[in-house]
């Protein structure tokens, strides 16, 4: 047990010494970690293409020396992250809209994937491939069908057998990429979802539970049954999920698969100046396009700190990365199938300049 | 004579069975949070412990988003350096707050300082967070050099607004039990107000500020919310400069509970273990702390 | 007991020094106070400046229009101040008279060698992280909800409309006010025990000798006499509750319009801020966002004022207006 009353100066005196080795300590830590990695490349955004940017990362680090840290914080977060000069570049499943893009004139988007939503339920008693369309998912996530056993489900599914259960739409409660690319096909094919609620990271959904994050979804379908939710078609296939065959403008019921996607890529040629892209609901001459896919964009400033290394990084994302071993295992469709994007994406990454 | 039982009756048992409710009722409300605790730790242990291995401690996360592997160790130095900044800040101001309360202030202007602080302790910490956020991240501070960006420092920051009044008001207690007579006989003896201060007040009530100022890091290591604005984008390496983003182990957890990877489910449920075990430890030790130097100054109870 | 003494050697004049050292002290110390002071100012006024965007384009009718569509830019408050409040106040209705009963286990019933393990325990609960708490309610808690819980209430009160609807959702307002009961309960039980330990013994002796059973001891002269205390230890959780975000978002839903079962999903205002403001798309929704932080700031200041009013009140019952 100390004695006080000896030790009362020297309990300062220590207290001060140790005070002034932590001081050191910490700035010697600082100036280690100050002395900054020049290819160090920071990005923040969808959760979309998080799978296929952690795919790229050690490749990257092979080809370049880069090193890659990227935060899956969604989409909407990504805009924000590469707005408010937080990262290098963002990545969002939805273009800009017209107030981040005045917030950020100086920011690009180049679409650098292409893939797919996959609709998803829990319906224990339900036929094993479940037939849906767009007017009925829209009714559904309307909450203007409410069961299983309604007769327009019934009317896409002959012969299939539906239980006597309630419908619950599960939607992304947080700023969803995904959600932009499923609320984009429900405004496409549904007048009164256009008009009332619209396309966003987050829409105002009228009916069901929110859940964060494509995890949130997943579970929350999971653990209630009668609901149906959308999610990445990546994050479907590795975690096992029931996903519905949907219908295209020419009538086909198909699931998602890279080819499909491609054809639905196929029949939106035209790219406008700002590279704003929707491949959702393709019109009936593409009889193979799955009609939820969709773009995933990487954005950056024209004026980076990093401009080399970012052209060269988007370049190899385009081009290698693309290739099956990166994209076709997590269900991305080749850039190179849709030439004419290939060559807007390109073309807009010599926007990209050194910062002066 | 008829023997006379000592059974209670009509009213008397009546109100002996009303006691008897009362006291399972008490009984069962206590196991019934203790149980609560019990299934928390239960399931976070259990989902989590596959989880912890070596490499979940020094290893960042794996680049393969759908395989297993990897650590948490960017956040655990995150979490560290977040907590550093906030005691850094935390912990001056508010002793000195402390020591100005109870040593120098009239006590109408003491009476204010304590109700503003405990007013401070009362706002929901994502509040905090949005008013740090709107003052260090969203604009750039003057000076100090930090803003225009998330980093640790504005993290730390938020932190050290929740801390502050937790450090404030327990090192307010524990100078009030600093004995009247030895305050006086260090002034009698002609020691100036500020030594008698330096050297005779604070090393007497140092177990006490320890212990506040344990207590109010158990509560900001496990703080979410003000991060989410202040420190939450970062890279996934070990970063020890303040000026950077950081990750942090609430926010891991937070973000891996909603990842698509099942692996990363279960490094979020390792990663609440680990956060649990450390909150438990740092409250326990602080109580104890509290309990040893409650015995010194002869207040035991 | 060791007593501490004046260290020897310590100058015994008094010199310039020591004045400038007292003047300095004095106006470190009193700069700290008032930094501390300022930084409540400091908040409600960014938290105002933020919001004001919204206030001017909305002014006070944010307050009662109920939507939430960020594609429109239209704004309006009223569920989410209503699902604050409703699951704010169902979680202390069941953890209030929960803590009380902790509260007097722990200081009267509990044999005195079990007192301070269970004290320790139940303290724990308190150490659990609001997002550890979240995590297990969305995997453990939410499921069990949906599949016991919430079916088996509505079994038998479903004709209770606040009970009533579906139960198998499992995130939903029910889930959060039994994670928010979770999270007030050690702070309120801790309170109520060391209140009831505040009790003098002659006073509980007094009335045992006169042959009241413990529970009668307990309700006619501890209780009256820590009423305001525990009034104020309640009000203090309530407090806890209005401004928890993290735990609150990952189990209650994230929807609005609240329906009338709390078996169905909704929102509240800390839940919703913590959601969408990373991800917001304009800056009126940003502003809305932190519109929504000013009124759970207004709610939780009011709430606190109150718990010090009557703390006061009893501060000055109990030591006999002294």
């Amino acid at each position: 047990m100390r004695s006080r009353r000896v030790h009362a100066g020297g309990m300062t005196k220590r207290l001060t010494i140790i005070l002034a080795a932590l001081a050191v300590a910490l700035t010697a830590a600082t100036a280690a970690g100050a002395k900054s990695n020049d290819t160090t490349i920071t990005g923040a955004g969808s959760t979309f293409v998080a799978p296929l940017v952690s795919a790229w990362t050690p490749a990257l680090g092979h080809a370049f020396g880069y090193t890659i840290q990227y935060s899956a914080v969604g989409s909407g977060a990504g805009i924000a992250a590469i707005t408010n000069h937080q990262v290098d570049f963002g990545a969002s499943d939805a273009p800009l809209n017209s107030a981040q893009q005045s917030a950020c004139p100086d920011c690009l988007q180049i679409p650098w994937a292409l893939s797919a939503v996959s609709v998803f339920y829990n319906v224990p008693g339900a036929p094993v491939h479940v037939r849906l369309d767009g007017a009925t998912i829209s009714k559904i996530f309307l909450g203007q069908i409410t069961n299983w056993n309604d007769p327009a489900i019934a009317k896409l599914n002959p012969g299939g057998n539906f239980p006597n259960l309630k419908i619950t739409p599960v939607f992304r409660s947080d700023g969803s990429g995904t959600s932009y690319a499923f609320t984009d096909y429900l405004s496409s094919v549904n007048q009164t979802w256009k008009s009332k609620i619209g396309v966003s990271t987050q829409p105002a959904f009228p009916a069901g539970v929110g859940a964060k994050g494509s995890s949130g979804v997943a579970g929350s379908v999971a653990n209630t049954k009668g609901a149906i939710g959308y999610v990445d078609i990546a994050y479907a296939i590795a975690n096992h999920l029931h996903f519905a065959a949907v219908k295209n403008a020419a009538g086909k019921f198909l699931y998602p698969s890279l080819r499909r996607i491609q054809a639905a890529a196929l029949a939106f040629p035209k790219v406008p100046a700002n590279n704003e892209l929707h491949i959702v609901n393709p019109p009936k001459s593409a009889k193979l396009a799955y009609p939820i896919s969709t773009y995933t964009y990487v954005i950056v400033r024209k004026n980076s700190t990093h401009a080399a290394e970012l052209r060269k990084m988007i370049f190899w994302a385009l081009t290698t990365g693309q290739s099956s071993q990166f994209a076709a295992k997590l269900t991305f469709a080749k850039m190179s199938t849709v030439p004419k994007v290939l060559v807007a994406a390109e073309k807009t990454l010599k926007q990209i300049h050194s910062a002066a | 004579m008829s023997e006379i039982s000592l059974k209670a009756t009509g009213r008397g048992r009546r109100r002996l069975l009303v006691n008897r409710a009362a006291e399972s009722t008490a009984v069962l409300a206590a196991a019934a949070a203790i149980a609560v605790l019990a299934v928390v730790l239960w399931s976070v242990g259990s989902r989590g412990i596959g989880a912890i291995n070596v490499d979940f401690f020094i290893k960042g996360p794996s680049s393969d988003i759908f395989g297993g592997g990897g650590g948490i160790a960017p956040a655990i130095v995150g979490s560290l350096l977040l907590v550093a900044v906030a005691v850094a800040i935390a912990l001056p101001t508010g002793v000195l707050t402390a020591i100005y309360v109870s040593e120098f202030a009239p006590k109408a202007i003491g009476r204010q300082v304590r109700l503003w602080l405990d007013v401070l302790n009362g706002f929901p910490s994502i509040v905090i967070g949005i008013f740090v956020f709107a003052l260090a991240v969203k604009v750039k501070v003057p000076v100090l050099g930090i803003g225009g960006r998330q980093s640790a420092i504005a993290g730390g920051s938020a932190l050290a607004v929740i801390m502050l009044p937790l450090v404030a008001r327990s090192t307010m207690e524990v100078l009030a039990l600093v004995p009247v007579h030895l305050r006086e006989a260090s002034l009698a003896l002609g020691v100036s107000k500020w030594q008698t201060v330096l050297r005779v007040v604070l090393p007497t009530s140092f177990g006490g500020i320890l212990t506040g100022t344990t207590l109010a890091v158990a509560r900001a290591a496990g703080e979410t919310a003000p991060l989410l604005f202040t420190c939450a984008i970062a890279g996934q390496i070990v970063d020890w400069n303040p000026t950077h983003s950081v990750q942090s182990i609430p926010l891991t957890i937070f973000e891996y509970s909603e990842s698509a990877n099942p692996a990363q489910h279960q490094q979020a449920w390792a990663a609440a273990f680990i956060l649990i075990v450390f909150v438990l430890v740092t409250s326990l030790t602080s109580r104890l702390l509290l309990e040893r130097s409650r015995k010194k100054l002869g207040l035991s109870r | 007991m060791e007593a501490a003494s004046v260290p020897a050697g310590l100058p015994r004049t008094r010199r310039l020094g020591d004045r400038i050292g007292d003047g300095v002290l004095y106006g470190l110390t009193a700069f700290a106070a008032f930094l501390a002071v300022l930084v409540v100012a400091a908040i409600v006024w960014r938290v105002a400046a933020g919001a004001w965007p919204a206030i001017r384009a909305f002014h006070l009718g944010f307050l009662w229009h109920n939507q939430w569509n960020a594609v429109f830019d239209e704004f309006g408050a009223r569920d989410f101040i209503i699902g604050t409040v409703v699951t704010s106040f169902g979680a202390i209705l069941l953890s209030a008279p929960l803590s009380i009963a902790i509260g007097l286990f722990l200081s009267e019933l509990a044999p005195p060698a079990i007192r301070t393990p269970i004290g320790s325990l139940v303290d724990m609960l308190a150490a659990v992280p609001s997002v550890v708490i979240g995590l297990w309610g969305i995997y453990v808690l939410a499921p069990f909800n949906a599949q016991h819980l919430q079916t088996f209430i509505h079994s038998i009160l479903g004709w209770i409309p606040i009970f009533g609807g579906d139960p198998h959702t499992p995130t939903t307002m029910f889930s959060a006010i039994v994670v928010l009961t979770i999270m007030t309960l050690p702070i309120t039980s801790s309170i109520c025990r060391e209140l009831f330990l505040g009790v003098p013994e002659e006073l509980e002796e007094g009335a045992l000798g006169l042959g009241a059973t413990r529970w009668e001891m307990v309700r006619t002269v501890v209780v009256p006499s820590v009423r305001g205390g525990v009034v104020a230890a309640v009000i203090l959780g309530l407090g806890r509750a209005l401004g928890e975000a993290i735990a609150v978002t990952q189990v209650i839903g994230n929807f609005i319009p609240l329906h009338a079962s709390l078996f169905s999903p909704g929102d509240t205002i800390a839940s919703r801020v913590a959601n969408q403001y990373q991800g917001a798309t304009t800056n009126l929704q940003i502003a809305a966002l932190i519109y929504l932080a000013l009124i759970l700031l207004v709610i939780t200041f009011i709430t606190n004022l109150a718990a010090q009013r009557v703390i006061k009140r009893f501060e000055f019952q109990r030591t006999g207006g002294g």
